[in-house]
């Protein structure tokens, strides 16, 4: 278990270094969003493993971010760069990419099939992805922004 | 003699509004360069206001800004209100770059703490702006790397992530290329994911591994714009809902782009989606 935890916050922290490179981070930050994005994604796994609580990605997703949050806003002061440039790129290895990836599939499929019965599976599998994925995406972003607007007298001052 | 008077004071009036006017002027054109700037290069709606209310009210002035998706409009006054000016700027295409919106958030606090002249502002505020070089090839193997993990992540083997990081490299080289000539963003982000797909799905043609179709789907996930995503919600939050609608829609088009891209590949290899 605490094997499998590992290896998951050890590609989180790689996806994040690597994702972070792409919008010109000081450099600094490399090391922060390592962290905070291996903590926010192991966090999750634990939440959703069911040795631990076995919790839906909703709201495992939403706790996740919201230490993610909690992390970024806290340790910008420290590296005097805004909380954004922490959160975001730690955000990343969280993405729904594979029930956007689904939902785009059931999509096509949609709009290529060719009897009322094989319409409305892949409808279905349409509908579910996309929802799953818009819903993680806001538990996401409504989680990781909580803590930016609850302590904005830290965020805000982060380069001062 | 009250005529003289009159005049004198005509003309002392019209001497302090127009040094007032100079300044607010000097001012307002400094605030939507460095506006632009910074929402270019992906700053959220609110520290943009923060930073820019933050400098005026350094130099004794008072602004406003009116953020558009591509530009902004900032009006820069005297707090006695004796000139009122206004700028309209576009916003700078630079990308996104979170060291130059760290460098001008602090630029924004050593003008408000330290007092620094304004003629020391603009200096450091070029020298942020000027053009800083990245190590093109670190990066693309850092985004192969991140992809790959990413294709870990949702359970892809050692194979699978091979052949992600491949791609990946491969995409991600293109979409500099392309870049670099100038061509659309957004037909940069078809081409790439195109290219991406076509040789993840090689894979699932030949077999390769037991997740090839994991590495299909994850291998042009490093074009998904993350951060406009992320961004527009944050914004939505602070009630800059035009700029939040803007920066979505942008990110949506993006997708669409790049799932075209992925779809066209899979058409071209003969793969299903399930």
């Amino acid at each position: 278990m605490i094997g499998d935890i590992l290896q998951d916050a050890l590609f989180a922290a790689i996806a994040a270094i690597g994702f972070t490179s792409i919008s010109r981070p000081p450099r600094l930050a490399y090391l922060f969003c390592g962290l905070i994005a291996a903590a926010g994604h192991s966090a999750r796994y634990l939440l959703m493993s069911d040795t631990f609580s076995g919790m839906h990605i909703l709201p495992a997703t939403f706790l996740a971010s919201l230490l993610i949050g909690c992390l970024s806003v806290f340790l910008s002061p420290i590296a005097r760069f805004p909380a954004e440039t922490c959160l975001f790129p730690s955000l990343l290895p969280m993405i729904p990419g594979m029930y956007a990836y689904k939902a785009f599939g059931a999509f096509v499929m949609c709009i290529m099939a060719e009897s009322s019965a094989s319409f409305d599976s892949v409808f279905f599998l349409f509908a579910h992805n996309a929802l799953i994925c818009g819903s993680i995406l806001l538990a996401m972003v409504v989680g990781a922004t909580i803590p930016i607007f609850i302590f904005s007298h830290i965020s805000f001052q982060a380069t001062r | 003699m009250s005529e003289e008077l009159f005049l004198a004071s005509d003309v002392r009036e019209n001497e302090i509004y127009g040094e007032a006017c100079g300044e607010a002027r000097t001012l307002c054109i400094f605030l939507a360069k460095y506006s632009s700037v910074l929402l270019g290069c992906g700053s959220t709606c609110i520290r943009l206001e923060k930073n820019v209310k933050r400098i005026a009210e350094a130099y004794g002035m008072e602004a406003e800004l009116y953020i558009m998706p591509r530009h902004i409009q900032i009006s820069v006054w005297e707090k006695s209100h004796t000139a009122t000016v206004t700028v309209l700027e576009a916003v700078s295409p630079i990308g996104i770059s979170f060291e130059v919106n760290t460098l001008l958030s602090r630029l924004s606090w050593e003008i408000a703490d330290k007092k620094i002249s304004f003629g020391e502002a603009i200096e450091i505020f070029e020298g942020i702006i000027s053009c800083r070089k990245q190590k093109k090839f670190l990066i693309i193997i850092l985004v192969a790397l991140a992809n790959a993990s990413f294709c870990r992540l949702f359970g892809g083997d050692i194979a699978a992530m091979i052949t992600v990081s491949i791609s990946t490299a491969f995409g991600y080289l293109l979409k500099l290329i392309l870049l670099k000539i100038n061509i659309d963003v957004r037909m940069v982000v078809f081409l790439s994911a195109l290219l991406s797909a076509l040789i993840a799905g090689s894979a699932v043609e030949y077999s390769i591994g037991g997740t090839s179709r994991i590495a299909l789907a994850t291998s042009v996930l490093y074009l998904v714009p993350g951060i406009p995503f992320i961004n527009s919600f944050s914004d939505v939050i602070y009630r800059h809902y035009i700029c939040a609608f803007g920066r979505f829609f942008d990110a949506v088009v993006l997708t669409c782009c790049l799932s075209a891209g992925l779809f066209l590949a899979m058409k071209i290899l003969g793969i299903n989606m399930f």
